[in-house]
């Protein structure tokens, strides 16, 4: 492995700015840190800049200001084929898990394995046998090996979900970024996600920032918090020291937690 | 440019569509009334510029006139067909439509133009009914329904060869259609300004191609290659190519998003993430359009064969010169048969597609 960014960070986030064509201000300088190998949550109200923030990271949107140190890289100043590499080392999965529904899901799990592979070699379809091998043993890892070869639009929510966590697994990511990945699940399904998101941040040591909704998985789940509102940086801290005032301060008069169990 | 009627009345906005359309329907009723009173001598109908001059003329005073009944208040046919959803025509919302000024506009602009349809068509009962054409009529329809059994044998054989270029002409457009819909759709090309040109100029391109008839395609093609079915094949791969084009990059234009970006998420270059997220929800649609076009095709090789693109159109066209009746009825059940068999053939797969 390389080196990291000193004092164990794997990023350095430091005053992140992303402006829209349409004039939208959606991170308003955005600072702080991330740790080799924590489980990091984002929270916040919808429309605070949660996914915006996740896909800068990834260049999925290109940032407007400030820098991110990944290795001693700047992410922000990343072109063409680096952006490509970027992309492979950090891995991503969606609230609508954003898989091919008419392929089965081995070759969903095998996009996983673009970035390495020759454009003809793949779309051929002439994955090596490693490969292959290798998603197959990531689905025994999410627990569905067994629907390996069904269409992925047979799947339920929360195996679609596990799907793409493979899928993302095959890039060997340094880190996984999840952008609300259970908001779309019902509340059992919903802790079996978490679960294996937790067991690929402690098992396989990869890092994870994730967007989550519901304060009541942050305080399961999150070994770190922080919190945007606006655009802006609100909250950086431990989820347990979440109370009262902060709720307010993060969310905003009147609002009220809800449980999911 | 927007005009308050009176204060608290819904807004009336001024269009400049509306105006246009109101001058044509306007400018139309000015050259009937005027050319009603004068009507044009031999001479003047070969008088382009004068002619042109009264059609310009009365076109400016129609879009006067509706400018002027905008501003008195009054609601056009011109602007109920473009006011905006938020417009309302104030007064006249609660009058019934036929009393409306713009509901008399649109009866006595219709009529007129029925009135003069007729007179150019030449329309006439008499000649229809008269008991001369009455013979002509089932002399016709006694030899079609007596068809020529010794034309089936090479009719067949000139559908097949229909067929055939229909087909061709399909299998041709479809790689060109195919690579070309990308640069036609928005979601993929609109991401710089180089792309968007591209897709602009693509588009405007191919809605000049498709607007030409594929006769006319044929005709220019029998001068380029001669007569026969390769150029009826060309004049249909063109028109196929502009066709399908449009109809697949507006099937790229609503994939849903995410996939791309899942895809894109993994490191993916452009090509895979084109295949990999693009294409797998295309691809379905893109078949049925495809076998949509070849039966299109195959009913429109027909049609191009009358001017000579070869195949059972040619051969109706030299029976139907030397009227020979019986003949040309055998080719038409040929052509109604396999014409059915294409249509409910393609209709029964694109369905099981969807
Ligand atoms: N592609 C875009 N173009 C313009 N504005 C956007 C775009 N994506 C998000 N926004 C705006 O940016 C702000 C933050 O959005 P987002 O990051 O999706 O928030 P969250 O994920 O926390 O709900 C919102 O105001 C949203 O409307
Ligand atoms: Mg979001």
């Amino acid at each position: 492995m390389t080196a990291t960014t000193g004092n164990g960070n794997i990023l350095q986030i430091r005053n992140l700015e992303k402006t829209f064509p349409n004039g939208v201000k959606a991170l308003k300088g955005v600072s702080f840190d991330v740790k080799k190998g924590e489980f990091l949550v984002v929270i916040g109200l919808s429309g605070s800049g949660k996914s915006t923030m996740l896909r800068c990271l990834n260049r999925l949107h290109d940032p407007t200001g400030g820098s991110v140190l990944f290795h001693d890289d700047d992410i922000v100043k990343m072109k063409g084929g680096e952006v490509r590499t970027l992309k492979k080392r950090i891995g991503m999965i969606f609230q609508h898990f954003n898989l091919v529904d008419r392929h089965s899901v081995l070759s969903n799990v095998l996009t996983g394995a673009l970035s390495r592979t020759g454009s003809m070699t793949s779309i051929l379809g002439l994955w090596p046998e490693a490969d292959k091998k290798r998603a197959l043993e990531y689905l025994k890892l999410v627990g569905i090996a067994d629907k390996a070869y069904i269409r992925a639009d047979q799947l339920s929510g929360g195996q679609k979900q596990r799907v793409a966590i493979a899928r993302s697994l095959m890039q060997n990511p340094e880190i996984l970024l999840a952008d609300e990945p259970v908001a779309s699940l019902d509340p059992a399904t919903c802790h079996s996600v978490m679960e294996y998101l937790k067991k690929v941040n402690r098992e396989l040591g990869i890092t994870l920032i994730c967007n989550l909704h519901f304060l009541s998985l942050v305080r399961q789940y999150a070994d770190r918090v922080v919190a945007l509102r606006g655009g802006e940086l609100v909250y950086d801290g431990s989820p347990s020291a979440i109370d009262g005032a902060w709720f307010t301060k993060i969310y905003g008069e009147g609002a009220r937690e809800v449980h999911v169990n | 440019m927007s005009t308050e009627v009176a204060h608290g009345l819904p807004r009336r906005r001024f269009s400049i569509k509306s105006v246009v359309a109101d001058g044509v329907f306007f400018g139309f009723l000015f050259i009937v009334a005027f050319l009603t009173i004068f009507p044009l001598s031999d001479e003047q109908t070969l008088d382009l510029a004068r002619n042109l001059l009264i059609g310009l003329v009365s076109f400016l005073a129609g879009a006067m006139l509706s400018f002027g009944l905008f501003q008195a208040g009054w609601t056009t046919l011109g602007y109920m067909i473009f006011r905006r959803a938020s417009d309302v025509a104030p007064g006249e919302t609660a009058k019934a439509w036929f009393k409306t000024f713009w509901g008399f506009q649109l009866f006595l602009t219709l009529g007129v133009f029925c009135v003069v349809g007729f007179q150019v068509t030449e329309f006439s009962f008499y000649e229809l009914l008269s008991t001369d054409g009455f013979e002509g009529a089932k002399r016709i329809f006694g030899a079609l329904s007596n068809p020529e059994p010794s034309v089936f044998a090479p009719g067949f054989l000139a559908i097949i060869e229909t067929i055939f270029i229909a087909f061709i002409a399909t299998m041709l457009a479809i790689p060109v259609a195919f690579v070309i819909s990308f640069f036609c759709a928005k979601n993929i090309m609109g991401g710089s300004p180089l792309g968007l040109f591209v897709y602009g100029t693509l588009r405007i391109f191919f809605n000049i191609v498709r607007s030409c008839e594929p006769l006319i395609w044929a005709i220019i093609f029998s001068v380029w290659v001669g007569i026969g079915p390769f150029s009826g094949m060309l004049a249909l791969m063109i028109h196929s190519v502009a066709s399908l084009a449009k109809q697949y990059s507006e099937q790229i234009e609503c994939i849903s998003e995410g996939p791309v970006e899942g895809i894109q998420s993994t490191g993916a270059g452009f090509l895979q993430t084109i295949w990999f997220a693009v294409v797998p929800q295309v691809v379905l649609p893109f078949v049925s359009y495809t076998i949509y076009r070849w039966d299109i095709n195959v009913r429109m090789a027909t049609i191009i064969g009358l001017v000579g693109g070869g195949g059972i159109g040619t051969m109706l066209m030299m029976y139907q010169g030397q009227a020979l009746w019986n003949e040309v009825g055998a080719l038409v059940v040929i052509i109604a048969v396999v014409v059915w068999l294409m249509d409910s053939a393609s209709a029964q797969i694109r369905e099981a597609l969807k």
